[in-house]
């Protein structure tokens, strides 16, 4: 006979608060201000030359919130232009997903940085801005006029942002990174997967989106502090090993690394909550998670009184094997939505492990509700739907637009006569 | 064997960015506060408003009492004082009316309101928006739901994990051969902290434009921003995108190789990455091994990714007694983006990490010193490395009061006689 919610209630006891009914909600953001002012960081003029996730990622949050972004790109355009994936697999500079996804709302400005007259035109863009993001394999700084010490004599007030794979100062500032290497360098690679296998980074280039993170809070930061132009020095490596959080807590006490433990927490001792973990269920996977204010309620969940047993809530995490065999009947029965749908109205937080098509499917329309999805024109026809706003502030406008062609806003740079000549002479 | 982890101390700041910011933080569990000591760090002075009997009196995971004073196991949870640095305590029962007073008194005296309850929770306390705007017109309230405050999933709970599982990070993160893992501890936490930090500092450079607002950081929307080229992929493609672990979707070798043990440390890896010929050649530069340099199956890149298992084979037994520190420096030389799989530990240790002070030590009364990662970035002009340990708890309720509201003595001691304020920890 399945348990009752009151037969794990003792006498006396009363509900969580959290178990009791709703109450009125706060109105989302999603629903104020239809006549939103400009975006925060409306009239702040960036200029962005970059060439990885990094310095796109940092830009594309920039031009978010409201300030008009450049991206310098090279006569063969940036590096992301090239990287797909692409519709039918066909290489397309126009139209590849992370272009779509990260440059939106750009400007672009074709240049080739590496002639004199080149420099010269981004020093005169430079001369307008309030911000420069350098995201350049720096051997090539100097050949491209983009010392960041040179750029701020010549320009006292501008926000200067390098992103580097180890920052600018140290005894491994020259060394390369990919994201793969700065993921290991970061220490945050090494918690990721099975014990019995080689560590496994997270999907695509987290660690170069984090840096990306961290450089715009850098650059925003020394926006709001006026205290003049600033080198803002943001190292890849370190964006990553600020993932590790507590991490360093643990190897500073107790002089341990943590251990690898696929899919549960990494770094918590025998008498931590559990489950926090992916499980296979009936048609895909879960990831299951009790309640850390109640986590003897999986026993009312999965119909398993030994859930609430004292003995085995002591030592959740360190009983990990038999929580999960207690878990497994049910999972192995159930649907993805209704086993979700059953925790979830017992307040116990379990979520879908969706695949990004049913991210996209939205079956529940929530996605849809908030008005999330961006419709976008695809440079060869057709639509696709990006990612909107990353944030969501009630008087400022979330601000979005689509990735610009290559060189599409050369136009306004000189006169026509200048275009001619620069044109003639690879310049722009 | 490795050299000593050391710690050194963080440099005492003056003037930092956001010096003369107040924040009132009521956040829970990883994300809120990630973002609050980011803040801090930069100068706010964040209150962290506590319930009176928020913590239990003798954690399992508390630290050695290694300090003077009195012997207080709250104060010395290391995962929470890593997310408490840089602020300070004070201890309220919003529950009560008299606390809610107290409560609001603050928000007139503050500009940021930041907390990462459930949508319906500010509004049991009774203070959603309108309620802290009624009486700050210039406060800036930023929450950080999980799915966002409308939509269909508005009233889901979830953690940090289970975002990710809902995003589509998860299902994109493991090994090639493997099921859905997470990509690392509290990746999505991490990532929505940073952006609510970012999203404050945007705010108060907006505030003498649009006067104070709501900022709504929806965790999930946070995340989809960083699997955005996916999303857009798999409607170009048609195609589920799929799990590949350290691979590269166009390069190899690319991934993760054994190394030689070392005596203190037998989880032993080493990461390398050749995205292209230069960095192909010059890892056989160092590889010395004529077989696979004329070996015609890793001639071009395509045909080394094609082969990519093979390589990776050959290349693992190459690596596996080389010891991965000494074997990335020759890569790096060589021009190899290299390097040893770092853990907490190893980070602690490592003469980059000192010199940059990507991970400083802050001194705690009751743990010696206490290590804590700082942003990836360094503002040249404003530096903000974090500026004090995880505060004692309910340590500055009575200064609070006195200092910043102007309470008299007896409204203080009301207070704490009728437990709507408490200056140490209670049982409830």
């Amino acid at each position: 006979m399945p348990l009752l919610l009151d037969s794990w209630l003792t006498g006396g006891e009363t509900l969580p608060r959290s178990l009791t009914a709703t109450q009125r909600y706060p109105a989302s953001v999603t629903e104020q201000d239809p006549d939103q002012a400009a975006g925060a960081l409306d009239g702040v003029r960036v200029i962005e030359c970059s060439e990885t996730s990094a310095g796109a990622y940092c830009g594309r949050l920039l031009a978010g919130l409201g300030a008009s972004v450049t991206l310098i790109e090279p006569p063969l355009g940036h590096p992301m232009r090239r990287s797909g994936p692409f519709r039918a697999d066909v290489p397309d500079r126009e139209g590849g997903a992370s272009h779509l996804h990260l440059q939106r709302h750009k400007q672009s400005i074709r240049l080739n940085v590496a002639s004199g007259a080149g420099r010269r035109m981004l020093d005169q863009h430079l001369s307008k801005a309030d911000v420069l993001i350098i995201d350049v394999d720096r051997r090539r700084w100097q050949d491209l006029g983009l010392q960041p010490e040179a750029v701020i004599d010549r320009h006292p007030d501008l926000q200067v942002c390098t992103i580097t794979p180890f920052g600018t100062e140290g005894p491994r500032s020259d060394w390369r990174g990919s994201e793969l290497t700065l993921y290991a360098a970061g220490g945050y690679l090494r918690i990721g997967g099975e014990p019995e296998r080689e560590p496994v980074k997270a999907w695509g280039e987290q660690g170069h989106m984090q840096a990306g993170l961290h450089a715009a809070l850098g650059i925003v930061t020394a926006l709001y502090a006026q205290a003049g132009g600033q080198l803002i020095d943001t190292a890849i490596f370190e964006a990553v090993a600020f993932l590790l959080g507590g991490g360093h807590q643990h190897a500073w006490f107790f002089d341990r690394e943590p251990v690898r433990n696929g899919a549960r927490l990494v770094g918590f001792g025998p008498g931590h909550l559990y489950p926090s973990t992916i499980r296979p269920c009936q048609d895909g996977w879960v990831h299951a998670h009790c309640n850390n204010r109640y986590p003897e309620a999986m026993a009312v969940l999965f119909d398993q009184p030994q859930l609430a047993a004292p003995d085995l809530l002591a030592s959740l995490m360190g009983r990990a094997d038999e929580v999960d065999e207690l878990m497994e009947p049910v999972l192995a029965a159930t649907p993805r939505r209704e086993i979700v749908r059953r925790a979830q109205e017992l307040r116990i937080p379990f979520t879908e492990v969706l695949a990004p098509s049913e991210v996209l499917a939205d079956d529940d329309g929530h996605h849809a509700a908030r008005d999330f999805w961006q419709t976008t024109p695809h440079p060869r026809g057709g639509d696709v739907l990006a990612p909107g706003p990353a944030l969501r502030l009630g008087r400022t406008a979330w601000v979005d637009g689509v990735a610009p062609r290559l060189g599409e806003h050369n136009g306004r740079l000189g006169t026509p006569k200048q275009r001619v000549q620069w044109r003639r002479a690879g310049v722009a | 064997m490795l050299p000593e982890a050391r710690l050194n101390p963080y440099p005492r700041v003056d003037c930092r960015p956001l010096d003369g910011v107040r924040v009132l933080d009521l956040t829970t569990a990883v994300a809120g506060p990630v973002a609050t000591t980011l803040l801090g760090a930069l100068g706010a002075e964040v209150l962290r408003i506590e319930t009176p009997w928020a913590k239990p009196r003798s954690p399992a995971s508390a630290l050695p009492y290694r300090g003077e004073g009195p012997d207080e196991p709250w104060n010395r949870e290391p995962r929470q004082n890593e997310l408490a640095h840089s602020k300070r305590s004070i201890a309220l029962n919003l529950t009560t009316e008299a606390g809610r007073d107290v409560f609001l008194d603050l928000v007139e005296r503050s500009d940021v309101v930041l907390e990462n309850y459930s949508p319906r929770v500010m509004g049991n306390f009774g203070l959603e928006w309108d309620a802290l705007c009624d009486r700050n017109p210039e406060i800036i309230h930023v929450s950080m739901p999980a799915f966002g405050k409308s939509g269909p999933w508005r009233d889901r709970i979830s953690y940090g994990p289970g975002i990710d599982a809902m995003s589509g990070m998860s299902w994109l993160t493991g090994y090639a051969d493997g099921s859905p893992l997470k990509p690392g501890n509290f990746y999505c936490d991490q990532n929505a902290g940073l952006s609510a930090a970012l999203s404050t500092v945007a705010a108060l450079i907006a505030r003498d434009r649009v006067g104070g607002q709501a900022v709504e950081l929806a965790m999930l929307e946070g995340e989809l921003q960083l699997i955005g080229d996916a999303i857009i992929g798999q409607q170009l493609t048609g195609r589920e995108p799929t799990r590949i672990g350290n691979q590269h979707s166009s390069a190899a070798p690319h991934g993760v190789y054994p190394a030689a043990p070392l005596l203190d440390d037998p989880d032993s890896w080493i990461a390398i990455a050749c995205r292209d010929d230069d960095e192909w050649h010059a890892l056989l530069r160092v590889w010395d091994n004529p077989s696979v340099a004329c070996d015609r199956r890793f001639a071009t890149g395509l045909r080394r990714w094609k082969h990519r298992s093979k390589l990776d084979c050959l290349l693992g037994s190459f690596t596996s007694d080389q010891d991965p520190v000494v074997l990335a420096n020759r890569l790096q030389d060589a021009g190899v983006p290299a390097s040893p799989v770092m853990g907490a530990r190893s980070l602690l240790r490592d003469e980059h990490v000192h010199a940059r002070h990507s991970v400083g030590g802050l001194p705690h009364p009751q743990v010696g010193w206490s290590p804590a990662p700082q942003a990836a970035f360094r503002l040249s002009q404003t530096p903000s490395p974090p500026k004090s340990a995880g505060p004692l708890f309910a340590a500055d309720t009575i200064p609070v009061l006195r200092d910043i509201l102007g309470y008299s003595e007896e409204q203080i001691a009301n207070l704490l006689a009728s437990g709507a304020a408490s200056d140490r920890l209670r049982d409830r």
